[in-house]
């Protein structure tokens, strides 16, 4: 009740003087363009995913996010609350995962440089885990259409103790392609490489591909991106469709 | 199987890339130049303003859409479109002057 008497104060405090981050053209890649400095924004996610076959299970993750502009070149973020919604043969039911802040540094643009880049880092901790999180971000702009690219080092500590250790690298790719002043639309291409232990012994690699669409109006925009797996990995989604809503307060 | 889905991603994206070049030269706002910069002062624009105008063009307006080339819209469009995003891309009023400044003196150069 605390946090959330504490979250409306912040809001209410930095909306009167402050308006829209930004529009996401991805919903499973980030861009290199950071808030402008003073703007606030709400992004909610959401992410279903569905695993078949015999092991069949539905999981639906939410996020609830405050993105804002420093400066005009670093952003923080605050994930208020992640948490999910999963149903398999065993049980049904919702928990809460964690909580997070993020840092984004925009180094280079996407328009007028050869290459825009941005640094990102990510601290989550939760219910018996914690997670940091390191990615590269670059994009280009040509005209309409948008490219980006991120390479993405993910460290997780997890289980009672934290004793539990997991590595992941991950690459991703996205094309979007400006249709209308409103409307984007493109695809996006996930590639992992999971080490449990920090060994690469069991050679897990995932591959994910799928459209996106993006609408965006006055101060909101939602994008959807839906995904499915390439790979054959069992215990990986076989499908997942990722909605983000965002609002400029 | 996989592997062809794959590489039609792979050729999908090269393809939009060789559609998109050819308008990659002229979706890029024009350079302050010596040039601009003289066309500017006829406006009463100064140098500072083309420069700050220009940079916040090309930074605030990529946060929600990729950019449109000057020439898109006409002299007494831009205007009312700056206007209408100026407080969605948190510009004060004196940043507004300039990336309309910019944009004006650009597109007068664009013909």
């Amino acid at each position: 009740m605390k946090k959330l008497r504490l979250v409306c104060i912040l809001i209410l405090a930095f909306s009167t003087s402050v308006s829209f981050g930004g529009v996401r053209h991805f919903t499973f890649l980030y861009e290199a363009p950071t808030s402008a400095r003073g703007s606030l924004e709400l992004e909610n996610w959401i992410t279903w995913q569905r695993i078949t076959g015999p092991s069949r299970s539905d999981e639906v993750d939410f996020r609830h996010e405050l993105e804002y502009g420093v400066t005009d070149k670093f952003q923080i973020s605050v994930y208020l609350a992640d948490w999910f919604y999963e149903s398999n043969q065993d049980h049904a039911g919702f928990a809460y995962s964690d909580s997070a802040i993020e840092l984004i540094y925009n180094l280079t643009n996407p328009v007028v440089d050869p290459i825009g880049l941005s640094i990102y880092d990510e601290i989550k901790a939760g219910d018996r885990l914690v997670e940091l999180e390191s990615k590269l971000i670059a994009q280009k702009n040509f005209g309409p259409l948008i490219l980006a690219y991120n390479a993405t080092l993910e460290a997780v500590w997890e289980g009672r103790e934290l004793e539990e250790r997991e590595g992941e690298f991950s690459q991703a790719v996205g094309a979007s392609y400006e249709i209308s002043p409103r409307i984007s639309a493109g695809i996006e291409l996930l590639h992992e490489f999971v080490f449990p232990e920090w060994r690469d012994e069991e050679k897990i690699r995932n591959l994910f591909v799928g459209p996106n669409l993006s609408y965006r109006h006055r101060n909101w925009f939602v994008t959807v991106t839906a995904l499915a797996q390439a790979t054959d990995t069992d215990d990986e989604p076989d499908l997942q469709v990722r909605t983000i809503f965002g609002i400029g307060l | 199987m996989k592997l062809k889905r794959l590489t039609t991603f792979a050729a999908a994206i090269v393809c939009l890339v060789d559609l998109s070049s050819c308008g990659t030269t002229s979706f890029t706002p024009p350079p302050v130049t010596a040039e601009l910069a003289r066309a500017g002062a006829h406006q009463h624009v100064d140098l500072a303003a083309l420069r700050e105008g220009r940079t916040l063009f090309v930074s605030r307006c990529i946060e929600c859409h990729t950019l449109p080339a000057v020439s898109q819209h006409s002299a007494t469009e831009w205007p009312r479109l700056i206007d209408e995003m100026a407080g969605r891309a948190n510009l004060k009023s004196t940043e507004r002057d300039a990336v309309l400044a910019y944009i004006l003196v650009a597109h007068s150069q664009s013909h």
